[in-house]
């Protein structure tokens, strides 16, 4: 099989026992391509929120497509059970348009018009289920899920730290929350790989939309009535704009997705299940202020994206120093951390080396647009940059030196400051219960 | 006898305290055996100290007591009395509090308990057990000093004694018996309170203790043999220091090792009272015997050790030339903002300083404060972190000539500090920390290569770390093949004709098979540029090997000689287009290392599956030339063009079906392939395309007496770890020496002598024309005169070839038999990049090849 040839990606089926959903889907008249989440000690689905469970593994169902999907992208997409209705319709059209759009720039696609989910069922008449008070925190093994997790933790709230899928280091950082934990496993489809090999389209896809929609049923089946996301403000924000479309690397992460899966949840599994971000008002750098106080985690957290699966105990081992997400972290934390700390938890110095000059640059959308990164907005880091030239302790590193005399001089000094960016704003959607908690990061 | 927390903390471990305070009786000695607390003991007291109320005092002080009766009754022991009255002092203490007494002094109080449960409780076993032991309350003996710039907390907690030899205590003590036990860690002050000595106490009593009654000798009782050439835990090679003065030990002290704390020293230096370090599980280890006498012995460094979370100040300005007080003043800014300056270097218009790591430097903006009042004399850099890597040894400087291969290794850093300080004891590097871990294993090897740390001192080094503790067990090394069972048929050979090749293929299997058990790898190569001997290409296709080729030359030695089913693989570097053309018409899977073939020959590649060879940024190797990774090395595509290449693979319709990475030659660290190979699965999980993954080669082969060897199932056990979390992607290498090295010597013939200036030279009948590694990277070959084994050997030769060039030296400074015109000289470890790199360099013969198979 061709995988760019094929004409149809079909929903297949989905399936769920004894902890185990089993999710199933096909290009044309190939084979099944079958994905499976486990998830642990599950309890029975109590009779009263079956229905829920049902709706909330229908949503993941369709929206964990998009990793198959998007290996083919055929121009049909057909649902064995029948057309949606439309607000789900809508909720992954926006999804698989938006979440792609960055796959789509990369491999030169147009998806405008492609993605069209069957829309014409109707929709079922839902309420509350009385869900328990308590709360999944998904952790990602950077600094903003523990900033989350403090913030509940500082409000006595009851969470429990989520997460899917293996990773040593938020193993290590969920360990350190001193919280409940909760491991789901997510195994891709082994079709997957065979595809790839095949020739398979391949890129960037929405996985906080499929991690969402497990938290979803996993809120369900163990009773939790929220799921606080750690997405900040900049995630709303596009990378960049090409032919026309807004192309944002962090689609999934942001308001206007939060709003859509919010409001699905809300009438379609459980109106009193919350889905939210805690950190939803905060700039990057606010974020970074709050996570400087937190120094039990610097020796176990990482934001860098080369995706470490084996842990050793030196900061090498956690942080490659070459990738955006290195060098924003290490820029956005320089200013709220004496400068011997912030070294220790990098083990070097990434502003006093001249070969990191270019990826500085592109954070500063110097000579450069925005990197594909969950990182924050250029202006943020150009008042972080900007506030360190300014402190005698930082002023000879090699790239602010450059920042100083190269950079600077083009500036709008007035536009600089850093105090703007720790004012949260006022738009989020934090049930009133955990609101308490969203106060607490930007005190 | 000094014994620490866990040895005083079970009954075996008393059992086995009694046992050689016995023998030390029996050798006629007067001993006193000083305690360190019950283990966590200690611990537990400060915890005590910090509750707030009276009940939770209390309970802790009921836990504290009830480790002591544990113990009491594993020795089938009533309660002594001594004991009762210290359990009686805790519970009064910790229902008081500390409001009587004073914090400090109670807490002082609370503290020193520890040992005098301990000492009452030993006191009690060993006299039980038909030792009579006197229970001494150091106390008595220890008294404090009060010096001007201490406050009450340091008077209280870290007090200091003085220490000088008391001939009436000795008088006092002979009276009272033959076997005494006291505390570690307490003396008293001038009004009679109990006082502690702060870190490394206990250590520090026995040390007062030795020299108040000028001890025959301090013994340190621990769990680690002594003192070592580094800290085992950074360099397992490490070996055993077994004879140190007291300012070397000191300064090692001082400067990393654990194992004594550096303040124990100087007490015992004026009554030269010798401290011997012992291992309590090894008693019959020799341990560290630290003492005054320095015995003839060639000047040697003694250890290398590093310390970490180093921050430099470097201050820059012209105002300091010549300028009265201007240091004075900068300096007066690190005392303001409490910052403590360690080591300084400094020029005309720099000064840099050291601070070592303190909470005060990482919590506090102590570091911002000082920049900003520095910033108004002079221009401030903060650097950090960095490490500083200190060599000790007595007599430095005269060591300087031999250390130019490890002054090289620093050239390659960036080195921001060099400090050497007049007693000529030390020489400190200041680096990038994160150099340091690599680094320090290899610096080690490197000054045993150099003849610096003088391993073969068998009075100064014992064994390594790694040979005591290790695990393994310790094998006794086979001797070389050539050595007895081969040596007449060389003999032989040799006489026929010389310069001369000759290979052994068994051992070429034996490591062949040694590689094949390494269960995660599902593809090993064999090299061929390290020997492309035909007998050799066929032994290793035999054994299963399949076959890795730089050059169509190499694939049509393989081609002639190994089965058209035999996988191979090019991998080329900077080779024309036409070599690709060449290879892709045959079955080999082809490794690009740059962007141009794809960028400029794309065509040749359209729906091809190629391996990607990528540069990690950063090379290891027992050489600069034989590193294959770094910006420096022309190898590998480096990470930030991995986009642009894949983008390109994507134009051609090219599958990336391997990602592969070579760091270089002469690694022997075990956990170094598995950090490769981690490294290559992590950027591999971002290229859909890739199946397998090429961890290269460079497998070490020791070739210094006393290197050890490269532990194969550690290197097992790294690679399974990484496959356990990778499973998707199949594992390759290609080595290449690690199979032919060993199987390999060069028979040469002895020619003529040569005295000149103090220097001997042994002319042989070949040389860098045979075999150019000695001369191209510094390699060292073993060289004996196979004619005389056995014979005394007695002469120090420069190993010389006939080639005009002055760097045509096989080896310097050999030991080696008195040697006579005609004698076989043997080169070993000549297998691999021997015959293959020899040239008719002088229009000399080349060495012939000769193969041996039994």
């Amino acid at each position: 099989m061709q995988p760019r040839l094929t004409r149809v990606f079909r929903f297949v089926r989905s399936s769920y026992a004894d902890g185990v959903a089993e999710l199933a889907y096909a290009f044309d008249d190939g084979e099944e391509l079958v994905e499976t989440i486990r998830f642990p000690q599950a309890p029975a689905v109590p009779a009263e929120r079956r229905a829920a469970f049902d709706a909330a593994l229908k949503l993941l169902h369709l929206i964990a497509g998009v990793s198959y999907y998007k290996a083919g992208v055929p121009p049909r997409i057909e649902l064995a059970d029948g057309p949606l209705d439309d607000a789900t319709a809508e909720l992954l059209d926006q999804l698989y348009l938006h979440g792609l759009a960055e796959f789509a720039y990369r491999n030169g696609l147009d998806l405008r018009g492609r993605i069209i989910f069957p829309r014409g069922g109707s929709a079922p008449a839902i309420g509350a289920l009385d869900l328990p008070k308590r709360t999944l925190v998904p952790i990602g093994g950077g600094k903003d899920s523990l900033v989350a997790v403090e913030a509940i933790k500082s409000i006595g709230g009851e969470a429990t730290a989520v997460w899917v899928g293996n990773s040593a280091l938020i193993a290590a950082c969920a360990e350190r929350t001193g919280l409940p934990t909760l491991n789901i496993q997510r195994e891709l489809a082994p079709g997957l790989f065979e595809l790839n090999r095949l020739g398979a389209w391949n890129g960037h896809i929405p996985v906080t939309a499929v991690n969402s929609a497990i938290l979803a049923v996993a809120a369900i089946l163990y009773g939790y009535d929220s799921i606080t996301f750690a997405n900040e403000r900049s995630a709303s924000a596009a990378t960049l704009e090409y032919d026309g479309q807004q192309v944002n690397h962090q689609w999934s992460k942001s308001l206007a997705f939060e709003r859509l899966l919010g409001d699905w949840l809300h009438t379609h599994v459980a109106a009193d299940l919350d889905y939210c971000s805690l950190l939803r008002p905060y700039s990057e750098l606010a974020i970074t202020r709050a996570f400087a106080k937190l120094t039990p985690y610097f020796d176990v957290f990482s934001s860098c994206n080369r995706n470490f699966k084996l842990l050793g105990p030196k900061p090498v081992d956690r942080w490659c120093g070459q990738c955006p997400k290195c060098h924003f972290v290490f820029l956005a934390l320089a200013p709220f951390l004496p400068k011997p700390r912030l070294l220790a938890i990098f083990g070097r110095n990434l502003l006093d080396d001249e070969n990191q000059a270019a990826g500085f640059d592109a954070l500063l959308e110097y000579r450069d647009h925005k990197p594909f990164e969950c990182v924050g907005e250029g202006a943020e880091a150009r008042a972080a940059m900007h506030a360190l030239s300014l402190r005698p302790e930082w002023q000879e590193d090699a790239l602010v030196a450059r920042f100083r005399s190269e950079i600077l001089p083009q500036l709008d000094v007035a536009q600089l400051a850093l105090e703007p960016w720790l004012q949260p704003s006022a738009e989020h959607r934090v049930p009133l219960r955990l609101q308490a908690a969203l106060a607490a990061i930007g005190a | 006898m000094k014994f620490g927390g866990t040895s005083v903390a079970t009954l075996p471990r008393w059992q086995n305290i009694r046992e050689l305070v016995a023998s030390r009786r029996a050798e006629g000695a007067r001993v006193l055996v000083v305690v360190s607390a019950l283990t966590g003991i200690t611990d537990a007291l400060k915890q005590l100290c910090g509750e707030g109320g009276k009940d939770k005092r209390k309970a802790a002080a009921g836990a504290i007591a009830q480790r002591h009766y544990d113990l009491l009754e594993h020795m089938q022991l009533a309660l002594p009395g001594t004991l009762g009255a210290r359990l009686s002092d805790l519970a009064a203490l910790a229902a008081d509090g500390p409001a009587p007494r004073g914090e400090l002094a109670w807490q002082a109080q609370v503290q020193a308990l520890g040992e005098l449960m301990s000492s009452a409780l030993g006191a009690a076993f060993l006299s039980h057990s038909g030792l009579p032991t006197q229970w001494l309350d150091a106390r008595e003996c220890l008294a404090a000093v009060a010096l001007p710039n201490q406050n009450e907390r340091t008077r209280l907690l870290s007090a200091m004694v003085e220490a000088k030899p008391d001939p009436a205590l000795n008088a006092r003590l002979a009276a009272l018996g033959e076997v005494f036990i006291t505390q570690g860690f307490i003396a008293r002050e001038q009004h009679g309170r109990t006082v502690l000595l702060g870190r490394g106490g206990s250590d520090t009593s026995a040390a007062y203790f030795g020299a108040l009654l000028k001890a025959a000798r301090v013994e340190i009782w621990t769990d680690v043999a002594g003192m070592f050439s580094a800290n085992p835990r950074q360099v397992p090679g490490a070996r055993l220091l077994q004879r140190l003065d007291y300012e070397e030990a000191q300064e090692i002290a001082s400067t990393g090792a654990k194992v004594l704390h550096p303040r124990c020293l100087s007490p015992l230096r004026e009554p030269r009272v010798p401290l011997l370090i012992k291992d309590t599980n090894h008693p019959e280890l020799e341990g560290t015997v630290i003492g005054p006498e320095v015995r003839a012995h060639a000047p040697s460094v003694k250890a290398i050790s590093a310390r970490k979370g180093i921050t430099l100040v470097s201050m820059e300005s012209v105002g300091m030339w010549q300028q009265v007080g201007f240091l004075a003043d900068v300096f007066a800014h690190f005392k303001t903002h409490g910052l403590s300056v360690d080591l300084i270097g400094s020029a005309e218009t720099n000064v840099t300083v050291s601070l070592d790591p303190t909470e005060n430097l990482l919590d506090s903006d102590a570091i911002a404060a000082l920049a900003s009042d520095l910033a108004k004399v002079c221009r401030v850099k903060v650097i950090a972190p960095c490490a500083a890597i200190t060599l000790v040894g007595r007599g430095m400087r005269s060591l300087l000539h031999t250390l130019s291969g490890v002054l090289a290794e620093f050239g390659q850093l960036r080195v921001h500090l060099i400090s050497q300080s007049s007693n000529n004891l030390n020489l400190t590097f200041v680096v990038d920390e994160e150099v340091v871990d690599a680094l320090l294993p290899h610096l080690h090897d490197l000054l045993i290569g150099a003849g610096a740390l003088r391993t073969d001192d068998s009075a100064l080094f014992g064994p390594s770390w790694q040979m005591l503790y290790g695990g393994g067990e310790v094998v006794p090394a086979v001797p070389a093949w050539w050595r007895v069972a081969q040596r007449a048929r060389l003999l032989e050979l040799a006489a026929e004709a010389t310069p001369r090749y000759v290979y052994h293929l068994p051992t070429v299997r034996q490591q062949a098979r040694e590689l094949k058990s390494l269960a995660a790898v599902d593809r090993l190569h064999y090299a061929v540029k390290a020997n492309t001997h035909p007998a050799i290409l066929r032994v290793l296709a035999a054994e299963g090997f399949a076959f890795e080729c730089v050059s169509p030359g190499e694939l049509d030695a393989v081609a002639a000689v190994v089965a058209e089913s035999v996988p191979l693989l090019f991998t080329p570097n900077f080779a024309p287009r036409r070599d690709y053309v060449r290879a892709l018409a045959t079955r080999a899977t082809v490794t690009l290392d740059a962007l141009h073939p794809l960028q400029h020959w794309g065509e040749l590649f359209r729906g091809r599956e190629i391996v990607l060879r990528v540069d990690l940024g950063r090379g290891l190797g027992h050489h600069e030339k034989v590193r294959t990774g770094g910006s420096a090395s022309k190898f590998g595509l480096p990470l930030d063009q991995l986009p642009a290449f894949l983008q390109l693979a994507e134009t051609h319709g090219v599958a990336v079906r391997g990602l592969h990475a070579h760091l270089g030659s002469g690694v022997l660290d075990a956990g170094h392939w598995g950090e490769v190979y981690a490294q290559l699965a992590s950027l591999a999980e971002r290229i859909a395309s890739v199946v397998f993954l090429n961890i290269g080669g460079g497998l070490g082969v020791p070739a210094h007496p006393g290197e050890a060897s490269l532990d194969v199932a550690a290197l097992d056990r790294a690679l399974r770890e990484v496959k356990a979390v990778y499973p998707q992607y199949q594992l390759w290498m290609e080595p290449g020496r690690y199979l032919v090295a060993d199987a390999g010597v060069l028979l040469t013939r002895a020619t003529q002598q040569k005295d000149k200036g103090g220097f001997r030279y042994l002319g042989v009948d070949t040389g860098m024309n045979s075999l150019i590694r000695p001369a191209l990277y510094d390699a060292w070959h073993k060289i004996v005169n196979l004619s005389r084994l056995g014979e005394p050997a007695t002469a120090l030769y420069q190993v010389v070839g006939p080639i005009c060039e002055s760097g045509d030296v096989l080896g310097t400074d050999r030991r080696l038999q008195e040697a006579h015109e005609g004698d076989v000289i043997l080169i070993a470890q000549a297998g691999a990049y021997g015959k293959v790199m020899s040239s008719h360099y002088n229009l000399r013969d080349e060495a012939d090849e000769v193969v041996i198979d039994d």
